[in-house]
């Protein structure tokens, strides 16, 4: 799935971040490959979020760098699209669908002009894949979680970028719009986009994820899933406890998804 | 200048007010809806307070009443006040509310105590500087609507020219992080904005109800629309209603002018958060109580239908019996389905007419629809983001995916 010679997609190296005196990410070296769909799992407070938002220079680092294709992050924005948690957005705000998706076109059109007519056909095509053209008139508040969530990503696909981050995406939505989803961003990959994705559900990301980076504030292990998603690293991941499960339940459960 | 007031058809000097409160109305409702959304109202009132020690520094340094060095030592002042509220937010661990608290009441006193001074010092100009208070439009003369207006022009062409980006950083400001925007110099704009609005009110509405020049526009605009474009436009058209009204009523009655806009302006919002079409606070109330008067009448029905097969036409004293619901919300269910002609009555008992019987039949129907979609909703596609509803499946899903679930649900009987 990945050509040999491609630059990784994404690639952080020596990410130092702290919030106060703990840090949240402490030196890690971390590489997403072009091509394929990446899964970013870890228990609460192990730094997934925080390793996309300073990776895209949104919250500052202690040290180290990151590239995109192999070109410092911040420099390479347009050819990235991230779709943030969606608790950090005043859904009362007073906009429409559709201009929410407009906004994935800003940094192309210019700050102040008008879109054309190539950016508005861009949102109409996005609205449509994600199911949501007959909603791009709604208020954004007057959606459901799901419905909000396919906004977001009718936004980044409107992008057009090559990368795209995604900070838990199916946190909180119904099961049949994470399906939908998820098979949107498997088809998106196959098209040759890159994307790297905060996930919380361990039995999912063995079922449709190609490459995961298994995190605790250190990069506790990273490569093909099958090597990656096991009882073994996950437990130093997690700390035995915590997942409640002996080993060939956690293996069952993995597999399970 | 003097062309333009003289198309006004009210005396010079109302003409004069009417037009300041004009430029106020607009510029403060445009500008202020930069401080609602992103719920940073009370920064505005912040700003304005901290405004005050400007003016009276300004006066003391140049000695005399001129609107631009006064304005213009608002100004400094009111920045000077959104850096402290920044630096205390961002540099200790005292939450905004607390550093808007801190700032607002330091600078306040402050004002207070040099307007004191002042007044003291026998300097023979300082009469009427107090009115930065409470403000006063009477008085204000053509020089004063002059500097207000470049002042607004100013503010609101930097909102023209950043719509687009404040917009972004206002809704989402990750993602407006994400795509290369500086999003802490946009919110320092917005800052900027809102000061410039200050300026502008302060001689007018004064330091210490400027706040409601900021907020009632933006809010009674936002129960008017969902759109930030035409949010800006009706704020400017509320605020210049709500300025006009106010400071003119304000003039003839020779009160002060700040206390009348906000009253002018109180009205307004407590009618618009009434009765706004959907947003309205009233029809909410009337919606969910025809919903619950419909959803009760369709109880009664499909009680009295499931009676019915049951034994001879019930009276309304078993169906209380049998579904154990208060007897007035019966008694009023009742009433609803003898209007719409759904039950006839036999002395005490009660029968289902011919139409009573079918939208029995479809209630029952909907019911077992929303079953069938928990049991078996799984197994077939929705086209899109649709969301089900329980109360009308067939009309939310399309009748395509209905009918498949009514076969799945058949097939799984038989």
């Amino acid at each position: 799935m990945t050509a040999a010679g491609r630059l990784p997609a994404l690639e952080v190296r020596h990410l130092t971040v702290s919030y106060g005196a703990r840090p949240a990410l402490w030196d890690v070296d971390a590489s997403f490959p072009a091509g394929a769909m990446s899964a970013i799992v870890g228990p609460n407070g192990s730094g997934k979020s925080t390793l996309i938002r300073a990776a895209l220079g949104l919250v500052p680092a202690d040290a180290g760098q990151s590239s995109v294709d192999g070109r410092p992050a911040r420099s390479a924005l347009d050819r990235v699209a991230y779709v943030p948690q969606r608790e950090a957005v005043d859904w009362d705000f007073p906009i429409t669908v559709r201009e929410v998706v407009e906004m994935g076109r800003y940094r192309h059109a210019g700050w102040v002009r008008r879109l054309r007519a190539r950016d508005r056909e861009v949102v109409d095509s996005a609205l449509e894949r994600v199911g949501m053209a007959a909603l791009a008139r709604r208020q954004i508040g007057a959606l459901s979680g799901g419905q909000r969530q396919r906004a977001f990503i009718a936004r980044a696909l409107a992008q057009e970028a090559g990368l795209m981050l995604l900070d838990e995406p199916f946190q909180g939505i119904d099961a049949r719009t994470e399906a939908a989803l998820l098979g949107l961003l498997g088809e998106l990959r196959d098209a040759g986009t890159s994307l790297v994705v905060v996930h919380h559900d361990l039995a999912t990301v063995r079922a449709a994820f190609d490459w995961a980076l298994v995190l605790n504030v250190r990069a506790v292990a990273q490569g093909p899933v099958g090597e990656v998603m096991t009882a073994e690293i996950l437990r130093r991941a997690y700390g035995a406890a915590s997942l409640g499960l002996d080993d060939q339940a956690l293996e069952d459960a993995l597999w399970a998804g | 200048m003097g062309g333009l007031i003289s198309l006004i058809p009210l005396p010079y000097p109302d003409a004069v007010v009417a037009l300041g409160a004009l430029v106020l109305g607009v510029t403060a409702g445009v500008l202020g809806a930069f401080a609602v959304l992103p719920r940073r109202s009370l920064v505005g009132d912040a700003l304005a307070h901290a405004a005050l020690p400007g003016v009276c520094l300004a006066f003391i340094l140049t000695g005399a009443k001129d609107p631009a060095a006064l304005l213009a030592g608002a100004a400094v002042a009111g920045l000077v006040g959104a850096v402290l509220i920044i630096l205390i937010e961002r540099t200790s661990r005292i939450r905004p509310d607390a550093a808007i608290g801190v700032v607002l009441s330091v600078f306040f006193s402050l004002g207070i105590v040099l307007l004191t001074a002042i007044s003291h010092s026998g300097n023979a100009q300082q009469a009427g500087l107090e009115r930065y208070l409470f403000g006063q439009a009477a008085g204000l003369v053509e020089r004063d609507v002059v500097v207000m207006g470049l002042v607004g022009a100013a503010g609101l062409s930097l909102v023209l020219v950043l719509l687009r980006p404040l917009r972004a950083a206002m809704f989402d400001r990750e993602f407006a992080g994400s795509i290369g925007l500086p999003v802490r110099a946009l919110e320092l704009a917005t800052t900027v904005l809102l000061v410039a609005a200050i300026v502008i009110g302060l001689r007018m509405v004064g330091a210490i109800l400027m706040v409601a020049m900021l907020v009632v526009p933006a809010v009674a605009a936002r129960q008017l629309t969902g759109r930030l474009g035409p949010l800006l436009l009706v704020a400017a058209g509320v605020g210049a209603l709500v300025g006009v009204s106010g400071a003119l009523l304000s003039a003839r009655a020779e009160a002060p002018t700040g206390p009348v806009v906000v009253l002018v302006g109180v009205l307004l919002v407590v009618a618009l958060l009434l009765l706004a079409p959907g947003r309205g606070v009233l029809w909410g109330w009337a919606r969910r109580r025809r919903e619950r008067r419909r959803e009760s009448a369709t109880a009664l029905l499909v009680d009295i239908e499931s009676l019915m097969h049951a034994g001879p036409p019930p009276t309304l004293e078993q169906v209380a019996l049998a579904s154990a619901r208060p007897r007035p919300h019966l008694r009023r269910a009742l009433r609803d389905l003898d209007r719409a002609g759904l039950v006839a009555h036999d002395g005490e008992r009660l029968r289902l007419t011919e139409s009573g019987a079918a939208a029995a039949h479809a209630a029952l129907e909907r019911r077992r629809l929303w079953s069938a979609w928990l049991e078996h909703g799984w197994q077939i596609g929705v086209p899109g983001a649709v969301e089900p509803d329980p109360r009308d499946l067939r009309g939310s899903l399309g009748d395509q995916a209905a009918d498949r679930l009514e076969r799945l649900a058949r097939e799984a009987a038989a």
